[in-house]
């Protein structure tokens, strides 16, 4: 059995269910946009829960409830049409995350070491990290709305992977061969699929808001969203969850660095990115907690630190200005 | 009064109470600071203010950012001081600015370290007042409910034949398995707190980020590296004296190196020879040594290998690099040996086209320098000049060319692998073209005018090590664990306040009953109904406080239906 060519076999049918699911949002999507005269929803009772996300903790007294014609959240009522396409594509991305993640393993496999030893793995690797974690959280928190905006960013990371990067599977360079590695590169995969979810919420998050303050003559799948408040604690609390991760692969890698280089620190350029990107988001963390810096301006912070993720796992390991010591794109 | 922690004080202060507010402890950032005319103390207190302050910290915690950003685009001499020289002499006009800025420097330069070490004063001017007031918030009782707990983020309310007082015992019941640390500041309400942990763990996670610093510090300060060059077959003592560069901390006495004596057996290398993308990458370092800890200290075979330093008294050594070292022999006309040594050769590409220098200051009337190439696997026709196509030595050979006249202008010190030609000339063949000699393993070639020969004896691989101490690394690395430790705790868990009030329902009526469900009959039994509120705060989204206040209930709900079974 050729391990290497099953695995590209999966990636492929990966690829095509991910297509598949990524029309399957959409068409969800369309079915999601409120009429305008189901959408106009009156003053929500004050007892009435808001059940959605983590935002259920919300204060729902109603002086809070921002004064929009189309306050969704609770008084959205989804059309079973609508359910029944979220079902549907949510069903086709839990097979293609599974296929994806096989096919990570099977090339981990025929490899012989973990499989994010060059760019093409790298990318395959951190887009089977955010289709499973995804996957993992749509079902429970209602998140069919978000999954377009996670789906296609996937197949086009996953296209990019295959015409540009692609590496035949081949031996690690020593400076890559140790388990610190294996902890540090996980730990940063599943940092950044929450980076992706935080960053994919918080844009929703951005144009919900604006729309709550204007609130255009024909509503949307958009006013069907969670209320903009709640997209930001959620979008938040993913961030979180990913600040914490990636605290944890600076670590790592710092442990790394020191028996691979004897030095857990030398600001080589993927050092200061992953820096950067600590930083960065810690800025998110404090602006957030900060009185009288409002939420939309902490959120542009986080987007600027998933700007720096991606500068990190694309220009720091491609172009050659970013000359370091971690040298390992298998891009020749 | 709005504290500088509370984002949705700032949001709707009319949302609750503001007394009721969960403070960090933080001391609150004034909007707009009203200037004191108190002089120079009052000056200095305001800007420390200033500085201690949040929005500060954000700021710097920005401005650090994009402070880091240069040190990955301009190339850093802590990193590759060759690439530095590369990058100025491209760029005549705007490197030597560049370079007076600091931004080849980055990471040590003045503007780097400022704001650096003004986050750090600033944390730790932060931390400080914070701890007071946390440790005085620990040994405090919950504050006293507000008065309309139906404007908490939370809140349910319930009518049972309960006395208050059994509702509220069944309130606190309910609380204190949860943890919460509660109170009756009167007969008619409990107020109970939690969470004090979040506060505990962001202190901790801010004290441990100085601890991260102190390490690094002290690393700088009390650390040292050294670098050897190391042939196979050779040997070397360490002593201050004896690595070809070493970088001693300030406070190093570089007198009390450990004396380690190490010699190269054999270097193991490996490079991939399938064809295609990754065609000649390395695969394989292993260096197989021989160690003692001191001159005469029984010997001990090692392996050093990428990623697998050994250890000798508290220095860690590593195996950084590797290249070729050609033994190489001059003869003067007469064919006396002026030269012979295992010179290495440093790499410049990936594959190991490497250059070297050989330095004959015994040669007369006049010295000689050669400078050129190494090539483990030549290309032999050098129609792009010397180039090598393979990383291993499959076909190694020398291409070198000879200067003469003064090899140490002014007596200066000068590198091992680089040859000052100020005041040396180069040697040209009869027909007027520079000499330039390639020779193969064995070979031996004249030069001109009777100056001798040169031969390639053989080659043998070097090993790159480099032996480092950091005492400051455990620091780092405890504090870096805790800061994750206290993340984790500052971030989950949930800071909440929750409140319970008992009044008697209004005579004669069923009471208010929104919550119908959970209700049994009012004066079943006779005596009057209770009405008992709960509100509950969090600090913020807290999807669990929603459970809380349900638990509540669920509780008083019980201690009812206990209350039945018994009677
Ligand atoms: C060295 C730079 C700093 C970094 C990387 C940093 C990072 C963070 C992070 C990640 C958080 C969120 C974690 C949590 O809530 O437990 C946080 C919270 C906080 N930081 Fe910092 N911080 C720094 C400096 C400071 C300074 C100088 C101050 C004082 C002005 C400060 C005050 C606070 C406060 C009060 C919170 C709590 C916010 C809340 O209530 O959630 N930090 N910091």
């Amino acid at each position: 059995m050729n391990l290497a060519a099953n695995a590209n076999a999966a990636l492929y049918a990966a690829m095509i269910v991910y297509t598949l699911a990524m029309l399957a949002f959409t068409w969800h999507l369309a079915a999601r946009a409120p009429k305008v005269a189901d959408s106009k929803v009156a003053e929500v009772p004050a007892t009435e829960r808001e059940s959605v996300l983590v935002g259920a903790g919300a204060p729902t007294t109603s002086e809070r409830r921002p004064a929009t014609p189309y306050a969704a959240g609770p008084g959205f009522e989804e059309s079973l049409k609508s359910r029944q396409r979220g079902s549907i594509a949510l069903m086709l991305t839990y097979l293609a995350s599974a296929l994806l993640v096989s096919s990570v393993l099977m090339r981990g496999l025929a490899v012989g070491r973990p499989p994010w030893g060059n760019m093409f793995e790298f990318a395959t690797a951190a887009a089977a990290a955010v289709g499973a974690a995804y996957s993992v959280l749509a079902k429970r928190n209602n998140w069919q709305w978000l999954g377009v905006f996670i789906v296609t960013p996937i197949l086009l990371v996953l296209g990019l992977a295959l015409t540009v990067l692609y590496t035949e599977a081949g031996e690690l360079m020593p400076a890559l061969k140790s388990y610190w590695l294996g902890i540090h590169v996980t730990v940063a995969f599943l940092a950044v699929a929450f980076f992706t979810l935080g960053c994919a919420v918080g844009l929703l998050y951005l144009v919900r808001l604006r729309r709550e303050e204007k609130p255009p003559a024909k509503p949307n799948f958009i006013e069907s969203l969670p209320s903009a408040q709640s997209l930001e604690r959620t979008a938040y609390s993913l961030n979180m969850v990913a600040f914490i991760l990636w605290t944890f692969t600076l670590i790592a890698g710092a442990i790394w660095a020191k028996q691979a280089w004897g030095s857990y620190w030398q600001w080589d350029p993927k050092e200061v990115w992953t820096f950067v990107i600590w930083t960065v988001y810690a800025a998110y963390m404090h602006s957030r907690a900060t009185a009288g810096v409002d939420h939309r301006k902490s959120m542009y912070i986080a987007l600027v630190g998933y700007v720096s993720v991606i500068v990190n796992f694309t220009l720091v390991n491609l172009v050659s200005t970013f000359v370091g010591m971690h040298n390992y794109s298998g891009m020749g | 009064m709005s504290t500088d922690t509370d984002p949705t004080t700032a949001q709707d202060p009319a949302a609750a109470q503001d007394s009721q507010r969960i403070r960090t402890g933080m001391r609150p950032d004034r909007q707009e600071p009203t200037l004191p005319t108190l002089g120079a103390v009052g000056m200095l207190r305001w800007g420390w203010r200033q500085l201690t302050s949040m929005r500060t910290a954000l700021f710097l915690l920005l401005l650090l950012s994009i402070a880091a950003v240069p040190g990955s685009i301009f190339p850093q001499r802590n990193i590759d001081a060759g690439r530095v020289a590369d990058y100025i002499a491209q760029h005549q006009t705007s490197a030597p600015w560049l370079d007076r800025l600091g931004f080849f420097d980055v990471y040590a330069s003045p503007w780097f370290s400022a704001i650096y070490l003004l986050l750090f004063v600033s944390l730790v001017g932060c931390i400080a007042p914070r701890t007071k007031v946390h440790l005085s918030a620990l040994r405090s009782t919950p504050p006293r409910a507000p008065a309309r707990l139906q404007r908490l983020d939370e809140h349910a309310e319930l009518t049972t034949t309960l006395t208050p007082d059994e509702a509220l015992e069944a309130a606190r019941k309910v609380l204190k398995g949860k943890r919460f640390r509660v109170h009756s500041h009167d007969g008619t309400s409990v107020s109970a707190e939690s969470g004090y942990l979040r506060e505990t763990g962001n202190l901790l996670f801010h004290l441990a980020l100085t601890g991260i610093i102190i390490g690094m510090a002290v690393g700088h300060l009390l650390g040292w590296r050294g670098d050897i060059i190391l042939a196979e077959g050779d040997k070397f003592a360490s002593s201050a004296g004896t690595y070809n560069t070493i970088s001693p901390g300030p406070w190093v006495d570089s007198e009390t190196l450990p004396p380690f004596v190490l010699s190269l057996d054999k270097l193991h290398v490996e490079f991939n020879d399938t064809p295609g993308r990754s065609f000649g990458t390395p695969r394989l370092f292993d260096a197989q040594t021989t160690l003692q800890s001191s001159p005469g200290a029984p010997k001990s075979s090692e392996n050093v290998s990428v990623n697998h330093p050994i250890s000798v008294d508290g220095a860690d050594i590593f195996l950084l690099g590797n290249g070729y070292t050609p033994v190489i022999t001059v003869r003067d006309a007469k064919g006396q040996v002026l030269y012979r040594e295992a010179t290495p050769f440093l790499p410049q590409d990936p594959n190991y086209r490497s250059v070297g220098v050989i330095k004959v200051p015994s040669a007369s009337p006049k010295q000689l320098g050669f400078t050129g190439f190494f090539l483990p696997t030549a290309e032999p026709s050098f129609t792009n000049g010397p180039m090598s196509l393979f990383p291993d030595a499959n076909n190694p050979e020398i291409a070198m060319s000879l200067w003469e006249g003064n090899l140490f202008p002014g007596g200066a010190p000068q590198s091992v692998y680089t040859l000052n030609t100020e005041e040396m000339k180069q040697v040209l063949q009869p027909n007027g073209s520079p000499a330039l000699f390639r020779l193969k393993p064995g070979e031996t070639k004249q030069l001109p005018g009777g100056r001798g020969s040169i031969t390639f004896d053989s080659v043998k691989r070097f090993a790159g090590l480099s032996v480092r101490t950091d005492p400051g690394a455990p620091i780092s690395l405890v504090s870096a664990t805790l800061a994750t430790l206290g993340l984790i705790l500052g971030l989950t868990i949930k800071r909440r306040r929750v409140f319970v009030r008992v009044r008697p329902a209004p005579a004669g009526a069923g009471g208010d009953r929104p919550e119908g469900t959970l209700d049994s009959p009012p004066g079943a039994d006779g005596r009057p109904a209770t009405v008992v509120t709960i509100g509950g705060l969090s600090k913020d989204s807290d999807p669990g406080l929603a459970a809380i206040v349900s638990a509540i209930t669920t509780g008083v709900h019980d201690r009812l239906a206990e209350r039945t079974d018994r009677s």
